[in-house]
């Protein structure tokens, strides 16, 4: 990497090099069985350069040409934006507790193993009944990341991740029950156990369909469906949409625009969660900052570029997207802070009204205005503070930025959503739910 | 490449009862506005493969860019292969090919320098950003890609197909105060250069649209008859219906299979829909699929009854059925699984007039933002909307999302129009984790009635 470097900086004025080698492993289990191993070896390398005030960029993988990618990055950079930063000197790393992103344990899982894991739950499943339709994947992940610029900043490090998702499916004449879950995390120490019986409790509460007429009621979302409401905050809050004043949030760092209870945080230090880095892509440390604390705009995240041009600091949240692509701002990870109310006393408090686990469509439509429309693929209905079925053929919609002001209360109990995201369930006094002929 | 293939699968055929190589050469320039600004400008290449072993019904797969070790990576994917199989291989047999296939293009993109591309695009972004105070921002996206890919297998297939694609798309976003509103356009082809030139229209009909959003008021929620364009409609066959004619998701559950019996009622007669790999170059045709077989015109539904359906070798053998040339992978990193090619809904008899004639409160919704679907559930987004009141196109709407069941929404399409469109655009489909595939899809316009509607 460093003769690579030496030889990009006799070209052009500086330069950074960032390589990623990985071995992905996953085994996939279809209508309950064993059904595929499918092996996948990457390597790959990005060049970024600036040169005479501009940024270029090139990549390439496999087994390719260093200076042909060099030049590629130079006609880049010809055209390319100007630069708003420098590539960031050799830091001392501030926090004194070395982070945990690798386990060898994961690296080191036989292909054996991880088959046994599917069979057992498999079998469980088919105990609980015999009629479901089971497909699993349970995967290993390997990366290795080597990064260095002409400034002499360098560094390495190893990542694991270790998954198991499963869809329980149940087909009856014209009606098809899907439930899905999933748990990852970086080390060997996935509770799959309450990963089931999440699923199992989904599977007792569907076993009745239940009819339902539309109109505005009280909704829980779960912890698994809260990012349908977070998504656009997510959106609105990325430094760069700010910077181009497309975010709704563009003049309101500072201001109260929800209650109290709702506060988010970006976290990239937290052993083990798939977000968590010692650096981000471009060489910052990566850290634990508010963005919306007690229901005021705190802050933006972002990456170097984005931060040069707004005129503030890099939060460590310069994340690429692939070899092929540049930084761009991105969460680590994201934690929304846990309430007092447990779900089953939100259950009670409903006369009636609905729970939301699983939604269709989510990203689609307009999220930059903080509007969202999901068809529901997993909802339930509580009626006199308890839950009584299944729902099908219903629509939420909403705007994220005003349903958020009406949380009457926050979960007691986060859990980890695909590694990267924290969340507690959700109770929101009311919501918009459209339904056939209401 | 022949001979290199060749030898490696000779090697190791005994061990296994099919064997493919698959190799990947991949030039491709990506560029990118936001705003005023050029976001992005990079052009890359990758060279890849995979190895794809079946051992007594197991398959094993593998992908890698390190090329030097080809026989490693066969043993690798054997001995993966082996530790499935505990069954018996069925593949549908199909024709021994060897042809090289390449592509002649309007316009070489391989050829054009970069300068030229960026400077065609920043003339559209000007269109947009200056198309009216309240653009705030925009994107354009334009991306070109030529990818070879060589493919061998065990039984002697060696083909070698050239497949070129470029796309362009254009958002536009405008803003008065809080109100955030955007609109998409998108173009994709599979011809060259010339394809990405006088666009302007397109690029002033996205900032038009953001415009006009901006005065319009969000949907009321509820239950409506929907009139859909000719996109909406195609999104919608291929989403809601062509996903469930994939037979990887049937072969092997019993109870699915029964859902998706041939010759049972979906739809209305005069209902056709069709998958067609085979007509000439557009997003989803090749002259063979990613497992060697031909590509050829598929009736999914023929006057309203379910008559066919896609495979792969695997499927058609397990249904005992034809393999239909389905078998496609977005790139070396990936499998082949069964997917769509072109698909869309055969022209009808109606006017457009007589699509709207009598509905007194309906919705005319155009164009998708997106789509999702599982099995039976489906919801799309639309990017532009209007009502309709006692059969005439009144007011716009924004927010337009539509929710349905699909067996309920196919017999509850009353009309089909005589307007038949295949649209091409730069997205594409995802499954299993492959996006964006390139497909075509296309339709009339459709009178649906009892549709979902999300809103306040």
């Amino acid at each position: 990497m460093k003769k690579l470097l030496e030889r990009a900086r006799k070209k052009v004025d500086s330069a950074e090099l960032f390589k990623v080698k990985s071995k992905t492993i996953p085994v996939n289990f279809e209508v309950n069985r064993l059904k595929s191993i499918d092996i996948a070896e990457q390597e790959g390398l990005a060049l970024r350069i600036i040169h005479q005030g501009r940024l270029g960029f090139s990549s390439l993988s496999g087994n390719g040409d260093f200076d042909s990618i060099l030049e590629k990055a130079i006609a880049s950079s010809e055209y390319g934006a100007v630069s708003a930063f420098n590539f960031p000197p050799k830091m001392e790393t501030k926090s004194k507790k070395r982070l945990e992103i690798y386990d060898k344990r994961v690296k080191n899982k036989s292909v054996e193993e991880m088959v046994g894991i599917g069979e057992k739950l498999i079998d469980q499943f088919r105990d609980f009944d015999p009629h479901l339709r089971i497909d699993l994947n349970i995967l290993q992940d390997y990366s290795q990341i080597e990064y260095v610029n002409s400034q002499d900043e360098d560094f390495t490090y190893q990542k694991t991740t270790f998954s198991c998702s499963i869809m329980a499916q149940k087909v009856e004449t014209k009606d098809i029950l899907m439930v899905y879950d999933s748990i990852s995390f970086g080390n060997d120490n996935l509770n799959i156990e309450e990963l089931k019986a999440e699923i199992i409790k989904n599977l007792q509460w569907s076993k009745k369909i239940v009819p339902i007429k539309g109109g505005k009621m009280p909704v829980i979302f779960t912890p698994k469906a809260v990012i349908t409401l977070i998504l656009p905050i997510l959106s609105g809050l990325n430094g760069k949409m700010v910077y181009q004043k497309i975010s709704p949030f563009t003049n309101q760092l500072g201001n109260k625009l929800w209650g109290e209870l709702f506060s988010l945080y970006n976290d990239g230090t937290i052993d083990f969660a798939l977000g968590s880095a010692p650096f981000d892509d471009e060489g910052i440390e990566t850290r634990r900052f508010p963005l919306v604390e007690k229901g005021v705009v705190k802050s933006f995240y972002y990456d170097l570029q984005t931060a040069g041009l707004a005129g503030v600091e890099s939060t460590g949240n310069g994340i690429r997207s692939g070899i092929e692509s540049e930084p761009a701002p991105k969460i680590n990870n994201l934690i929304m802070e846990e309430g007092k109310v447990p779900f089953s006393e939100m259950i009670k408090d409903i006369r009636e009204g609905i729970i939301i686990d699983q939604v269709l469509g989510l990203g689609q439509g307009n999220i930059l205005s903080g509007a969202f429309s999901n068809s529901v693929q997993l909802g339930f209905k509580i009626e006199q503070g308890k839950v009584v079925g299944r729902i099908k053929d219903i629509m939420i919609a909403g705007n994220a930025l005003t349903d958020l002001k009406n949380i009457v209360a926050i979960g007691d109990k986060a859990r980890w959503i695909n590694g990267q995201y924290k969340f507690p369930h959700l109770y929101l006094k009311e919501l918009s739910v459209s339904t056939k002929s209401n | 490449m022949r001979e290199i293939l060749s030898r490696a699968l000779t090697k190791h055929q005994n061990k296994a009862d099919f064997l493919e190589i698959r190799i990947e050469k991949t030039e491709n320039t990506a560029i990118q506005f936001q705003g005023h600004k050029l976001e992005k400008i990079s052009s890359s290449q990758q060279i890849g493969g995979n190895v794809r072993a079946l051992v007594k019904g197991g398959w094993g797969f593998i992908s890698f860019n390190q090329l030097d070790n080809l026989e490693e990576k066969i043993q690798e994917a054997i001995q993966i292969a082996s530790l499935i199989g505990k069954g018996k291989s069925e593949l549908a047999s199909t024709t021994v090919a060897v042809e090289i296939i390449k592509q002649e293009l309007e316009g070489d993109f391989r050829k054009i320098d970069l300068r030229v591309k960026k400077e065609l695009m920043q003339n559209y972004n000007d269109l947009i950003m200056s198309y009216h105070p309240t653009i705030q921002s925009s994107r354009v996206n334009y991306a070109d890609r030529f990818s070879t890919i060589y493919y061998a297998n065990s039984e002697g297939t060696y083909l070698e197909q050239e497949k070129p694609f470029i796309s362009i798309s254009f958002t536009a976003i405008a803003r008065d105060g809080d109100n955030v509103q955007m609109a998409n356009e998108s173009i994709g082809s599979t011809k060259g250069f010339q394809r990405a030139e006088n666009l302007s229209s397109q690029a002033q009909k996205a900032a038009q649209r953001a415009v006009n959003l901006l005065k319009a008021e969000p949907v009321e929620g509820g239950e409506y008859t929907v009139v859909v364009d000719q996109r909406l409609g195609g999104v919608f066959i291929h989403e809601a219906f062509g996903h469930l004619s994939e037979a990887d998701f049937l072969y092997e559950d019993e109870r699915m299979r029964k859902m998706m019996k041939l010759g049972e009622k979906f739809g209305n007669s005069g209902l056709n829909v069709v998958d067609d790999g085979s007509i000439p170059h557009l997003l989803g045709s090749a002259k063979y699929d990613d497992e060697g077989v031909k590509t050829r015109k598929n009736y999914l539904i023929k006057d309203g009854i379910l008559v066919g359906r896609l495979h792969s070798r695997e499927t058609a053998a397990k249904m005992g059925e034809m393999p239909t040339g389905n078998a496609r992978a977005l790139n070396y990193h990936y499998k082949p699984i069964v997917r769509m090619t072109n698909t869309y809904i055969e022209a009808g008899k109606n006017s457009f007039e007589d699509l709207l004639s009598g509905i007194s409160k309906g919705i005319y919704a155009c164009d998708c933002y997106g789509g999702m679907t599982t099995f039976e559930n489906f919801t799309f987004s639309a990017g532009e909307g209007y009502m309709i009141r006692n059969g005439k196109i009144a007011e716009p709407i924004r927010d337009v999302v539509l929710s349905g069941n699909l067996f309920t929404t196919l017999l509850n399409i009353e009309g089909i129009g005589n307007d038949l469109k295949i649209i091409e655009s730069g997205g594409g489909c995802g499954k299993d984790g492959q996006s964006p595939l390139p497909v075509s899809f296309g339709s009339p316009h459709l009178r649906i009635k009892k549709v979902v509607v999300g809103g306040k």
